[in-house]
């Protein structure tokens, strides 16, 4: 009681000496937060009441344009469902920006932070979206997950405790709570969660948590909002990224949703591997052409140089190895201080690990370790002209552009040998794939004729094997024999 | 230290010598402006507060004709929505001749210089416009972006800081920056907003790659230049 009347007393001083520049906005809503997790962590009722009202009496900000951050907001929790999550983070941005006062909206955006593990980002939006609405028991749940990842199991358990005090159907919370208590995969956020378990016990029951025991993984554990006053929507229904072993793997199929159907086409293949131990896919009506596309477009890579701490050119380029070697042209790379590579949703800084003039090719090495890799074919032969090729690359930095020709001819020249081809390419398919109906690449995308049409050249697979950057360890080539 | 002083010196000037109530900025004002921006991207919060007073202070123009500048201004804003650039650029011209302290007319007659990619005016247009309301965080924010397409880092970043410092709603502002930081093209831009986030200790990633242009020159076929409506349809050559 005493206690109690002295957090008035300091709520009501504070309340009366608030920062108004904007870093101070902040601290002054964060301190009422702040508190509400301290008393909803000593189960004290009055004291959490107390500042949930500081947080109630100030000045709302301006609203915004609800018409306009709907349809993000919808596209959002669309994009959250099927766990693109980078996705999911522009739109609910694109929504906040539009509507800052939509406490719904803020504590979206801050949940899909918290499933990019970006949790410093994560806990300002949550605190801000409960300066809106402090009694929004699914932001308080994404708060205390917040602090259970970042070791904080006293903030974890007053958040948590929060959540299930302002839940309107408590047992859901409960059941969350418990699953957390269970399944998470952070001591704190496990130790948070028994404490608000044990909180909202009637007090004759309360007792030490018995010990962990790990719950039955679900796709859906932890996850599911809390239908309390201001329900988080279908944004909660995929596997978090933070949640056992099980959702873990699910997250990751789904985030990287383009890769796996890549990974699954190419374990479709004859003798091909099923490297993602998934169920054979569906019977393929798919042209080549798509096929091809979604086998390469992943393991395509855009590349984006660096001179003078300023972008300064672009290119492409193919994942060889399992370990993350990226080749590409030399001329590409040729002037860069700095390099960055994206294969498909995966992004890396990138160094020079071989580089040659003649042939005009250089060996990247980048953290994409772990994934699938393109073989290289060592055909070089007559048999090659009239065969389809499919060309993916960055023409002018339009990612991910896709073309089709035939091989046209071979040709050599200043004794690198060269296969022609009739796919259109512009400046940003340098250094990208040519690939052949099997999946293998022929040759990488190296120049084109200035006159004329379509006249362009890759340096032939056969080339890159022969020269001192192909590492038959690490990286795989075949003959011809296996065009479809 | 010793910008410091030069600061306080200049302020004391300012106090002593008004300056001039005309409809043109005066270059006393667009010193200050750019002290602004230069204390800004510096953190140097009193040195921002001390400069943003003597703006404040400063006399401000006496409109001439009112009401012709509140129909000067609608017209630009009709226009403007209607993204016809040259009757929304005569208008605020109008608007802010009618009215040399209309911070309005100023502001939107900046971000209509920038959208013709007028550099030079938009900044002299956006300086008066903080010159009138050195507050006005909108202003501060295409302030930015026409350092940004001018490549000025250190200015970009003043501007965006101050974007950040001055915002109605600050978590708002927050999240722009963060956007800004990750998903513009243009490096000088991008960069200033990751330092601006930085200068205020705000969360914010730095991208390993950055983003690609939207639109890399790419302009629709049957549309001759300058001209908004498409060609009648032509077969090939």
């Amino acid at each position: 009681m005493k206690s109690s009347l002295a957090t008035l007393a300091l709520a009501m001083l504070l309340a009366c000496v608030r920062p108004a520049d904007a870093a101070g906005q902040y601290e002054s809503i964060d301190y009422y937060v702040q508190q509400m997790i301290v008393q909803g962590d000593a189960d004290d009722a009055t004291g959490v009441q107390t500042f949930r009202e500081q947080l109630d009496n100030l000045r709302r900000p301006e609203p915004g344009d609800p018409a306009k951050a709907r349809p993000f907001q919808q596209q959002g929790l669309e994009h959250l469902a099927r766990g693109n999550l980078k996705d999911a983070l522009a739109a609910f941005r694109q929504a906040f920006i539009a509507d800052p006062a939509d406490p719904k909206i803020a504590g979206q955006l801050g949940q899909t932070y918290l499933r990019l593990r970006r949790f410093k980002e994560a806990e300002r939006l949550s605190v801000y979206a409960l300066s809106l609405a402090p009694a929004q028991s699914a932001v308080w749940l994404t708060l205390g997950e917040v602090y259970g990842q970042t070791g904080d199991a006293l903030r974890a358990g007053g958040a948590f405790a929060n959540a299930y005090r302002f839940a309107e159907d408590p047992a859901s919370v409960a059941d969350q709570l418990r699953r957390l208590a269970t399944g998470g995969d952070a001591d704190a956020l496990k130790a948070g969660a028994q404490k608000a378990l044990r909180l909202g016990q009637p007090a004759a029951d309360r007792k030490p948590a018995p010990p962990a025991t790990p719950a039955p993984p679900s796709p859906t554990a932890s996850t599911a909002p809390a239908p309390g006053p201001n329900p988080a929507p279908e944004a909660a229904t995929p596997a978090r990224a933070d949640a056992g072993p099980a959702e873990k793997a699910a997250v990751a199929g789904s985030v990287l949703g383009s890769l796996r159907r890549g990974l699954a086409q190419l374990a479709s293949r004859p003798g091909g591997a099923n490297p993602t131990g998934s169920p054979p896919p569906a019977p393929n009506t798919d042209s080549p052409g798509q096929r091809i596309y979604r086998q390469g477009a992943a393991l395509t890579c855009l590349i984006v140089t660096f001179r003078n701490g300023k972008t300064d050119n672009l290119g492409s380029g193919l994942l060889v190895s399992s370990d993350g070697l990226v080749l590409t042209n030399n001329h590409v790379i040729d002037k860069a201080d700095n390099l960055a590579v994206r294969c498909g949703e995966r992004e890396s800084t990138a160094r020079v690990r071989k580089r040659s003039k003649e042939p005009d090719l250089a060996l990247l090495a980048t953290s994409l370790a772990g994934g699938e890799a393109f073989a290289l074919n060592e055909t070089y032969s007559q048999d090659l002209i009239g065969r389809d090729v499919f060309v993916i690359g960055n023409p002018y930095g339009l990612e991910g552009t896709f073309s089709t020709g035939v091989i046209s001819g071979l040709r050599e020249i200043d004794g690198v040998r060269y296969i022609q081809i009739s796919a259109p390419v512009s400046p940003g398919n340098s250094g990208g794939p040519v690939i052949l109906r099997d999946g293998s690449v022929i040759g990488i995308t190296a120049m084109g004729l200035k006159v004329g049409q379509n006249l362009n050249f890759a340096i032939a697979s056969a080339e890159i094997i022969a020269s001192g950057l192909f590492d038959p360890a690490r990286m795989r080539s075949r003959p011809l024999g296996h065009d479809r | 230290m010793r910008a410091e002083r030069f600061l306080l010196a200049s302020t004391f000037a300012a106090w002593l010598v008004p300056a001039p109530a005309t409809g043109q900025i005066s270059e006393q004002n667009r010193f200050y402006v750019q002290q602004m921006i230069e204390r800004a991207a510096a953190n140097d919060e009193q040195g921002v507060t001390a400069t943003q007073r003597v703006l404040e202070q400063s006399p401000k123009p006496a409109p001439a004709d009112p009401a012709s500048a509140r129909a000067a201004l609608q017209r630009g804003v009709a226009a403007l929505e209607r993204n016809e650039l040259e009757p929304a650029l005569t208008a605020f011209r109008q608007a802010g001749q009618a009215d040399p302290g209309n911070v309005e007319a100023a502001s939107y007659l900046g971000l209509v210089y920038r959208k013709l990619d007028r550099l030079s005016d938009a900044e002299s247009a956006l300086q008066q416009a903080l010159a009138l309301e050195p507050a006005r965080a909108v202003a501060w924010f295409q302030l930015a972006q026409v350092y940004g397409l001018q490549r000025d880092a250190r200015r970009a970043l003043g501007a965006l800081a101050n974007t950040y410092r001055f915002a109605q709603n600050p978590m708002r502002a927050e999240e722009i920056l963060r956007n800004i930081a990750e998903n513009e093209a243009a490096d000088t831009l991008r960069n200033a907003a990751l330092e601006a986030l930085r200068l205020y200790r705000l969360p914010g990633e730095a991208v390993i790659v950055p983003p690609l242009p939207a639109n890399p020159g790419i302009a629709p076929l049957n549309i001759s230049p300058g001209s908004t409506r498409p060609r009648a349809n032509r077969p090939p050559p």
